[in-house]
């Protein structure tokens, strides 16, 4: 989407390519997203998006092309060494620990226990919900609040740059509407970056700065959340 | 019908002592260790050298535990590792260097029954009835051991991440989790425990190069019918051993030696997570 590097740029891919097994399923793909910037990627199942957030995190390797993150490669690091660096993650599939309590759902996201009590009172400003029912076990919640878990359990370390899998899926608007405030209230606060993979058009067009509409692996059109938007993504998005 | 009873309760212990190890490593990794019953001789024979070095026999179970996490530490390393996802390739790794384990230990010590010194001995009255002072001290150590393991898994960060690791590995790999790490860590808790157990088998039975494979096929049965659940453990060995003491004593003692074997293929033909939800 763009192709000099600034010191205003969080993350940069450039040419990345990547997949499982022979399959490529990102295909030379290139994008820049700024420091304190909400970027929405949208588009329809099967294009892509889940695999390019983890190919992101370290999870999918990436089979050419560069990441750059705050100007550095960090292609072949590790989840771990990632997420020490700032990278936040909310994934979309089996995102929680079923079995464990929201304490420890929560707990596994600190890097030390000595985090834990200053991290917890920061989700709680988010979802005041959680603070009286943390040893309630993460299955037992609704829909709703486990993607609420989900989002407090991404922003337990305050992190730089925030990757959000389709968090509003199934989503009842009040819950979204929360999910919504809780990503401005970090951003305005600490300045995190947020890519935020959508298929919800309202949510990700009322909280994003930029968007883009993955179609197969590659960026289809993108632009500035703007008036004609909605209609533009519409129509990359219709089956 | 008293000793009847204790023996049930000790076999139990005995058999909660030996199997503990296997478990910890097939809980987290989901690998079977089928070198189990090598390091149970490595432990055993670490007794032997304290007693060969007239030591205190107590400090064989640090010396065995630590061994035993060093060894399993360099297993995990160099020959599981590559195998994780391949866990049948693993099983036979395993095995191979529980040849290997057991013919070095011969090689070393020769193929004779070695003879170690008792840890304790004697009986302790119980309602009038004389019963063995070490299987009541079998027993205490058994729930020693299923102590420090709930504590660690319940009550330690380390606990909470193997916990989350055995529910959802590529989740807790998003989160940061060094998974390499815990499961190495894992493995040498494992190991060093199943050399533990070792020493304390060594009062029980006569010390050899292959004394662990007498026991690996019961620590394995009772492992697959507990899954990842030490509780579930503990129960499977109350269950299965009481029903081996009491076809050994009432019925035939070769009888009894295949029931913990049988019960086990019964329970989890009728259920594959056998007592996993204790």
């Amino acid at each position: 989407m763009r192709d000099t590097v600034t010191q205003a740029d969080k993350l940069v891919l450039e040419g990345v390519t990547s997949g499982y097994g022979p399959i490529a399923i990102i295909r030379d793909l290139s994008l820049t997203i700024r420091k304190g910037e909400i970027f929405a990627l949208m588009g329809k199942n099967g294009m892509g998006k889940t695999t390019l957030l983890k190919t992101i995190l370290g999870l999918v390797a990436a089979r050419s092309g560069d990441i750059r993150l705050d100007g550095a490669s960090i292609v072949g690091m590790s989840p771990k060494s990632l997420v020490t660096a700032g990278v936040g993650y909310a994934p979309q599939e089996q995102p929680l620990f079923q079995d464990l309590s929201i304490r420890d759902n929560l707990r596994l996201a600190v890097q030390s226990d000595r985090d834990l009590d200053a991290a917890l009172d920061k989700v709680f400003g988010h979802f005041p919900f959680l603070q009286g029912r943390l040893a309630q076990k993460a299955g037992t919640l609704s829909g709703g609040e486990q993607k609420m878990l989900i989002m407090a359990r991404a922003l337990m370390l305050g992190p730089d740059l925030l990757l959000i899998d389709e968090i509003s899926e199934g989503l009842q608007p009040t819950v979204v509407a929360r999910i919504a405030e809780a990503l401005r209230a970090e951003r305005a606060a600490n300045g995190t970056t947020i890519l935020l993979v959508e298929q919800n058009l309202n949510f990700a067009l009322s909280v994003a700065d930029r968007w883009a509409v993955l179609k197969l692996g590659e960026i289809d059109d993108s632009g500035t959340t703007q008036s004609d938007s909605r209609a533009r993504v519409l129509e990359h998005l219709k089956i | 019908m008293l000793t009847l009873l204790l023996d049930i309760i000790t076999t139990a212990a005995i058999l909660f002592i030996v199997s503990a190890g296997l478990l910890a490593i097939f809980g987290v990794l989901k690998i079977v260790n089928f070198a189990h019953g090598a390091w149970l001789t490595v432990g055993a024979y670490c007794a032997v050298v304290t007693a060969g070095l007239g030591l205190n026999p107590w400090l064989a179970l640090p010396l065995a535990f630590v061994a035993g996490a060093v060894l399993g530490a360099l297993t995990e390393r160099l020959i599981v590792r590559p195998l994780y996802a391949r866990p049948l390739d693993a099983i036979l790794a395993t095995w191979g260097l529980s040849i290997v384990i057991g013919q070095l230990i011969t090689l070393w010590f020769g193929r004779d029954v070695q003879f170690t010194v008792s840890l304790l001995s004697g009986t302790v009255d119980i309602f009038g009835t004389a019963y063995s002072l070490y299987r009541l001290f079998a027993l205490a150590a058994a729930l020693v051991i299923g102590i420090g393991v709930t504590f660690v898994l319940e009550g330690t960060r380390l606990g909470l991440s193997a916990r989350a690791i055995i529910m959802n590995e590529a989740l807790a790999r998003a989160l940061g989790l060094d998974t390499a790490r815990i499961r190495l860590v894992t493995f040498m808790i494992g190991t060093g425990l199943t050399a533990l157990a070792g020493v304390l088998l060594t009062p029980l039975t006569s010390v050899d190069p292959n004394m662990g494979l007498a026991w690996l096929i019961g620590a394995f049965m009772l492992v697959m019918v507990a899954g990842s659940s030490f509780g579930a453990l503990a129960v499977a060995c109350l269950l299965f051993g009481g029903a081996q003491v009491i076809v050994s004593t009432f019925i035939s003692p070769i009888l009894g030696g295949i029931t913990i074997a049988v019960l086990s293929a019964l329970v989890l033909r009728i259920s594959s997570k056998g007592f996993s939800r204790v």
